[in-house]
């Protein structure tokens, strides 16, 4: 699989060229154009770990479920050009062992490697409010991670705070305790900083320059009621 | 590639702003709201243009009925125009050869350019708010925008690209709104398509096309959970 990524950093996209037999796995609203020898294939799987098709199905009008497109080659020189939905960066990362990814930040994957949307590392209470999930990525293959803004690396030797929201993906080796920014709770809130993650250990991690549910917050109001 | 007028496109790709120089007694058609910014020697005329049938046509394509005419009446003078949603902004010289723009994508054009809005039938109606065209013909420069980076795809047999990335393309490519092949099993859709996602253009035989990076759809499907909640009346 040999890859490109384009229109660096603001509104990229990546454009993947596949052979005969190669495939890839996106999110169903990613794909924005391809070739046309290549065979597509829908699933679901759910978010948070409720398992069930129809609850899923049900689930589904509330973002709870997560709908993927399996694009397989079927002959020689075939390309897809895929793409998340917020302006920010792509960054290819190849995987050999786990990586765990925020939900909005897994764009794409290779078929070797599998993906688990169901994983509450982080815990799912904490987060419903900010509406993230998270995505472990285990095997060996290519990976694309996007990120609203720029996106940087982190080399965590130690100790390493980061708020959730500007987290893109960590590497499984190192450990992470969620907890608040300030003393209290309250202040923490109040001070504007929500909820952080304190990695310590040795391993990657990439963060992201912006914070998706902060801006979430800010157009919300501007917006007419549900 | 050649052009009638004088132009310059800044900012690429993220802010693509168009800075256009007319001569005297030039004239440029735009989008209301695109102008930025214009030299005294200028004067804007707003109005329809090209009588009611034409104007009709521009509004069944989604652009406003109401055509900008700036005219370099006083002298030669610069129109800056900039795009309503961040993006890159293109040129294309029109040589008695017609473009298909998607709505919203239209910036300005020339003289000998002829802007109307197509109706696409049943392929055009089946997409809903997927694929509403403008058609530009004639000869003279045409400018459109994007959100996001605009992708220039040569295609020589077949190509698919989501409806909601589709900027323009030239005629001389077939187009058919399908939904992409996996969201169909045995010829009936599947329970979970909605909305228009999933909406493809299957492009065939030759000439270029657009895309851009970004689709405002999309982005709008991401902020919706954002809104407010409705108060109770308790």
């Amino acid at each position: 699989m040999q890859y490109e990524i384009k229109a660096r950093p603001a509104a990229s996209v990546v454009d993947i060229r596949m052979a005969a037999g190669e495939s890839i796995t996106a999110e169903v609203g990613a794909m924005i154009a391809m070739t046309s020898g290549m065979t597509v294939e829908t699933t679901a799987r759910s978010k948070g770990g409720q398992g069930g098709l129809m609850k899923g199905l049900k689930r589904m009008f509330a973002g709870e479920n997560f709908f993927l497109n399996h694009f397989s080659s079927h002959s020689e020189g075939q390309s897809l050009i895929l793409g998340p939905q917020l302006m920010g960066d792509i960054i290819h990362y190849p995987l050999n062992g786990t990586l765990i990814v925020q939900g909005s930040s897994w764009l794409a994957s290779a078929s070797t490697i599998e993906i688990d949307a169901s994983w509450q590392g982080l815990g799912k209470a904490l987060f419903s409010g900010e509406r993230m999930f998270w995505v472990k990525c285990s095997g060996h293959g290519d990976l694309f991670l996007s990120s609203f803004g720029a996106i940087y690396e982190v080399e965590v030797d130690g100790e390493f705070t980061v708020d959730t929201g500007h987290i893109v993906a960590f590497e499984e080796t190192l450990q992470f305790k969620i907890g608040k920014a300030g003393k209290s709770l309250i202040g923490s809130f109040l001070g504007g900083e929500g909820l952080v993650c304190k990695f310590s250990g040795h391993g990657k991690l990439f963060c992201q320059s912006h914070n998706p549910p902060s801006f979430g917050a800010a157009l919300g109001p501007m917006l007419k009621t549900r | 590639m050649n052009s009638d007028v004088q132009f310059e496109i800044s900012q690429r790709p993220d802010f693509g702003l168009i800075s256009v120089q007319l001569e005297q007694g030039q004239k440029i058609y735009a989008e209301p709201s695109a102008m930025a910014a214009m030299d005294p020697t200028i004067t804007l005329k707003a109005g329809l243009k090209g009588g009611l049938r034409k104007t009709l046509g521009r509004a069944l394509g989604g652009e406003s009925m109401v055509i900008n005419t700036f005219t370099a009446d006083r002298g030669p003078g610069e129109v800056i125009f900039a795009p309503g949603a961040p993006g890159d902004a293109m040129h294309y010289h029109l040589d008695m050869n017609t473009l298909l723009v998607q709505r919203g994508a239209f910036v300005a054009h020339t003289d000998g350019v002829e802007l109307t809005g197509k109706w696409q039938g049943a392929k055009g109606f089946f997409s809903g708010k997927g694929l509403v065209l403008l058609q530009a013909s004639g000869t003279g420069d045409l400018f459109f925008n994007s959100y996001g980076a605009i992708l220039e795809m040569d295609v020589r047999g077949e190509y698919i690209v989501d409806t909601g990335y589709v900027v323009a393309f030239e005629n001389t490519l077939n187009y058919q709104v399908d939904v992409l092949p996996g969201l169909k099993t045995g010829g009936k859709l599947k329970s979970f398509f909605f909305g228009g996602e999933g909406l493809v253009a299957r492009f065939s035989g030759q000439g270029k096309i657009w895309v851009q990076t970004r689709a405002v759809n999309s982005f709008l499907t991401w902020v919706y959970p954002y809104r407010p909640a409705p108060k109770n009346n308790s």
